[in-house]
């Protein structure tokens, strides 16, 4: 999905007045229009400690702070400035923010709250499909969308989204239908990458691979291609194909949490430490706490050897996620080779509770012939 | 333009002999020419029936105690699922010193009659004849060696009638009474008549179900007890209370204590290593009660890198970088890549795969049967990898993945493993459904020759034609207070100025038993200056041999 990010420049224009305060709030927006992000946002906050109640400068220190991948750091302005000063535009920024930072739920309830207030925008009216099939949320994205994937039956992004909705919800007939009519339209990356994703979700990999080969194919600037063909590819055993297309997906949002994690995975794999741990930490930029990454960056330390320092972040992973087993089995790892042999064994003992609940639920469900 | 060793070889041969071309370093024998005849039936059905897809085991042994050594392979044949349209059989080949073996099966009585899947051979009587015990999905098998060419079926009357679902077994002697006892994995619990199923894949077809989905179990320990019978071990040992699916087993001593301790594969859970403390000193004293630890998670061999129980198959153990301790080796499904683990001295391994190239060689394979040997008599350790895809169907899941898979050959050098498979010769180019490995040297040439199980298929022999102008010496162990196998007796040998080591381990590979002779490779050296062999217990005694003979085979007794 584009990057929507909103400066109102123009009103800022109109009123910045001949006050010191209000030159550096002109400084500010000059340098996030010439791109120099960390330029403004160090001007930004020198305004705000100043004018801590200026919806404006707050709401473009969140849009500088997203420019940089630093949603997190965005969010809290944003909602200060709506705070101040309801505004539908700076809450769809909230909104992407929360998107980007993969809190989708929360994304998805600040998407509902702008397409109540805008309902003829289209844009948050798709990204709050987006949320909700993210969500598993099918039937509520039929219902959203069947209106305007009738009104509007040439738009490729409605019809994309509406049908990956009929599909994962089971109307499969219904989904075939609106899926036909994307490709009647001719063979597009939209197209392809619609098809890709759904064949993921289902399970059908090799399928799957071919429609996002032919979406890079189409169109390699697409958002998001690189991402899901290279997770095609992880799922068809080509791990190297799968490297070079995270690669790719990097080189165009370097802030892409999933291509960072899945590459940083492949990397570690590889014993390239150095560059899986680039690879992680920037994905902890993007979604700071995120436990899988914050894992693979301590399991990193103790394959280098740094068990004492590994051991203080898994302690803490295993808190915030007691059932997190691979961080269990990395913690009773480190006690052993600590010499913590008790705290070991009492790891190592969770670790066969967990694997044995996991393995009775993997029997659970079969036929029996 | 840089070329391989084996291109120099290649070219330096055929400058002395214009026209010749030099033989690749393992060379298939062909059916035509050896007379194995016999062809793996893995009773493929529509439904799917997991036992189809792991068989079969093979082994070189010396049954008749001639000197060379013969062949026996391990068929599928009836059971609860299957009934085969046409009698099914094992085969026991005897070697004819001339590079064929006849078929000796139906005279030998070894023919089975069971769902075969390994083989394990050993002399648990110590009377200088090897006995075959093989596993099966359903009833397992004790042949005792009547030293007559012929076999009886002892296995109700020596108490080795072992339920369920059986893959490698090892004969080890835990303990050091002098007689070998006996370890078999068991995979899972399959059920009786109904057998869990999957259902059917995406194209509606029925297909190997994931061993993740089906029960743990635990695995056998039996003791003998000297009478010609065994006692199963149970209660109460880290061995009866962990439950796995194993398929791989190597019988070793990772700490040099002179116990021989089990390193289990496991499919789908963690792997295990039941290092062997001795008596169990919290057991009543006579008791004979033994304990082994079951430590692979302390010792950082029983998961993955990532943290995950992987699909552990083949294993083996070897004293890989000459430190004086055994190193490990798993090999696992694609994607999981197999590990070579480095024996850190305290109980602890380090995985070295990458480091030594098998990492990046097998991300894609999935590996069975397995050897450390030194093939080309240099003195050091190499490698090799049977592979194959359990599903037939992988491909259509994952077109990267190939149910046939090529066979891998790393050689060592200067301390590192590297993958030599592009100029090992056209065997290497193929794929094969490859299962069981064994070592032996059919042709007494003193390099360590190949036999592969392929599943569904004929067996794949390769003579090996490597380390042409090395020396060396094989010996034929023979204990007389410690097994008669001498299992777990520690080699020594001096040659060129330097002095290496071996444990002579039992099991290993996957389903598989080797040629029970060691071969001690002097690379150029024209002669070993010593070899000193360390008896395993219960005499532990230390035996110096003074400038022994060279490239010839030479029987060693333990002496009194």
């Amino acid at each position: 999905m584009p990057i929507f990010l909103l400066i109102r420049v123009l009103a800022a224009v109109l009123l910045l007045q001949s006050d010191p305060n209000e030159d550096i709030l002109k400084h500010a927006i000059g340098l996030q229009q010439t791109g120099d992000t960390d330029g403004a946002i160090d001007a930004y906050r020198r305004y705000l400690a100043a004018r801590p109640n200026s919806p404006l400068a707050l709401s473009n220190l969140g849009a500088a702070y997203s420019r940089s991948g630093r949603y997190l750091d965005a969010i809290p302005q944003y909602k200060l400035a709506l705070k101040l000063q309801p505004n539908p535009a700076v809450e769809m920024n909230l909104g992407l923010a929360y998107y980007k930072s993969g809190q989708t739920a929360l994304a998805a309830a600040t998407f509902e709250r702008v397409h109540k207030a805008v309902p003829d925008q289209l844009q948050p009216t798709l990204l709050l499909a987006d949320c909700w099939l993210a969500m598993g949320r099918n039937r509520n994205v039929t219902e959203l969308l069947a209106p305007l994937a009738d009104q509007r039956q040439d738009d490729l992004a409605i019809a994309y989204l509406f049908g990956t909705a009929l599909v994962r919800d089971n109307q499969i007939a219904r989904g075939q239908t609106i899926i036909d009519r994307i490709l009647r339209n001719g063979d597009s990356a939209e197209s392809r990458l619609l098809l890709g994703t759904a064949k993921l979700s289902a399970g059908e990999f090799p399928e799957a691979l071919a429609d996002l080969s032919k979406a890079v194919e189409l169109n390699p600037k697409l958002p998001d291609v690189y991402t899901y063909y290279g997770q095609a590819l992880v799922r068809t055993g080509d791990a190297a194909g799968a490297t070079e297309a995270f690669r790719k997906a990097l080189e165009a949002n370097p802030n892409d949490y999933a291509s960072n994690l899945q590459l940083a995975v492949l990397l570690k794999d590889e014993q390239k430490y150095d560059e899986a741990r680039a690879c992680l930490q920037r994905a902890l930029v993007v979604r700071p706490g995120e436990l899988r990454a914050r894992y693979h960056l301590a399991t990193i330390r103790l394959q280098e050897g740094s068990a004492e320092d590994a051991r203080a972040e898994l302690e803490a992973i295993v808190k915030e996620e007691p059932a997190f087993t691979e961080a269990h089995v990395a913690l009773a790892t480190i006690y052993y080779r600590l010499k913590r042999k008790p705290d070991g064994d009492r790891e190592r003992a969770i670790v066969q509770k967990l694997n044995a609940a996991a393995q009775l639920k993997q029997q659970q469900g079969l036929n029996i012939k | 333009m840089k070329l391989s060793r084996r291109q120099i070889l290649a070219l330096a041969t055929a400058k002395l002999l214009p026209g010749a071309a030099a033989p690749p370093l393992f060379e298939e024998v062909p059916a035509s020419v050896s007379g194995i005849s016999w062809v793996h039936e893995n009773a493929m059905s529509p439904e799917h029936y997991l036992p189809e897809a792991l068989g079969p085991g093979v082994a070189f042994l010396d049954y008749d105690n001639d000197g060379w050594m013969d062949i026996y392979l391990v068929n599928s044949g009836p059971c609860d699922f299957y009934k085969p349209d046409k009698p099914l059989r094992n085969a026991l080949y005897k070697n004819n010193r001339d590079g064929t073996f006849t078929d000796v099966t139906e005279k030998a009585g070894v023919s089975g009659g069971t769902f075969g899947m390994g083989v394990a051979v050993g002399d648990y009587d110590n009377d200088g004849w090897p006995d075959i015990f093989v596993t099966a999905y359903g009833k397992c098998i004790l042949y005792r060696n009547n030293h007559d060419g012929t076999f009886t079926d002892v296995t109700k009357k020596v108490g080795l009638e072992t339920p369920g679902w059986t893959t490698s077994a090892v004969w080890f002697d835990y303990d050091n009474d002098g007689r070998l006892d006996l370890f078999v994995c068991s995979f899972v619990d399959y059920g009786t008549s109904a057998h869990v199923s999957c259902g059917d894949n995406k194209l509606g077809k029925r297909y190997y179900c994931i061993p993740r989905f089906f029960k743990p179990t635990a695995s056998f320990l039996y003791h003998n007890n000297g009478d010609g019978t065994f006692t199963a071990v149970e209660g109460g040992t880290d061995i009866a209370r962990s439950l796995g699916k194993g398929l791989g087993v190597v019988a070793t001593d990772i700490n040099n204590d002179g116990n021989l301790d089990l390193f289990v594969a496991n499919d789908t859970v963690q792997n295990f290593l039941y290092v062997n403390r001795g008596p169990d000193k919290a057991a009543r004293p006579g008791s004979g009660k033994w304990k082994f630890e079951e430590m692979a998670l302390p010792a950082e061999v029983a998961f993955g890198e990532q943290g995950q129980p992987r699909s552990g198959m083949g294993v083996d153990a070897a004293d890989v970088f000459n430190s004086g301790y055994q190193d490990l080796f798993v090999a696992n499904v694609d994607q999981e890549m197999f590990s070579l683990y480095r024996n850190q001295k305290d109980e602890t391994f380090r995985d070295v795969a990458h480091a030594n190239g098998i990492a990046q060689s097998t991300r894609l394979l999935s590996g069975w049967g397995l050897k450390f040997f030194d093939y080309d008599n240099d003195g050091s350790v190499d490698l090799i990898l049977a592979n194959g895809h359990p599903d037939d169907m992988i491909e259509l899941y994952s077109p990267a993945v190939k149910y046939r898979e090529p066979l891998l050959l790393f050689h060592q050098e200067n301390g590192k493993l590297r993958d030599v498979s592009r100029d090992a010769g056209p065997a290497f180019y193929n794929s094969w459904p490859a299962r069981g490995l064994a070592a032996g040297d059919f042709n007494n040439d003193g390099r360590l020759d190949v036999l592969i199980g392929n599943n569904g298929g004929p067996p794949l022999l390769l003579r090996n034609n490597a380390g042409a102008g090395n020396h060396w010496l094989g010996l034929k162990l023979e204990g007389v207070t410690c097994t008669r196998d001498a299992i777990g007796a520690k080699i020594r040998w001096s040659a060129g100025g330097v002095v290496r080591s071996r444990l002579k381990n039992s099991g290993g590979s996957y389903l598989s038993s080797h040629d029970p002779r060691e071969i001690l490779g002097a690379g150029n050296s024209p002669k070993i200056d010593w070899v000193e062999i360390t008896w395993p217990k219960p005499s532990g005694k230390v035996q110096r041999l003074d400038h022994p003979p060279i490239d010839r085979y030479i029987a060693v007794r333990e002496s009194a």
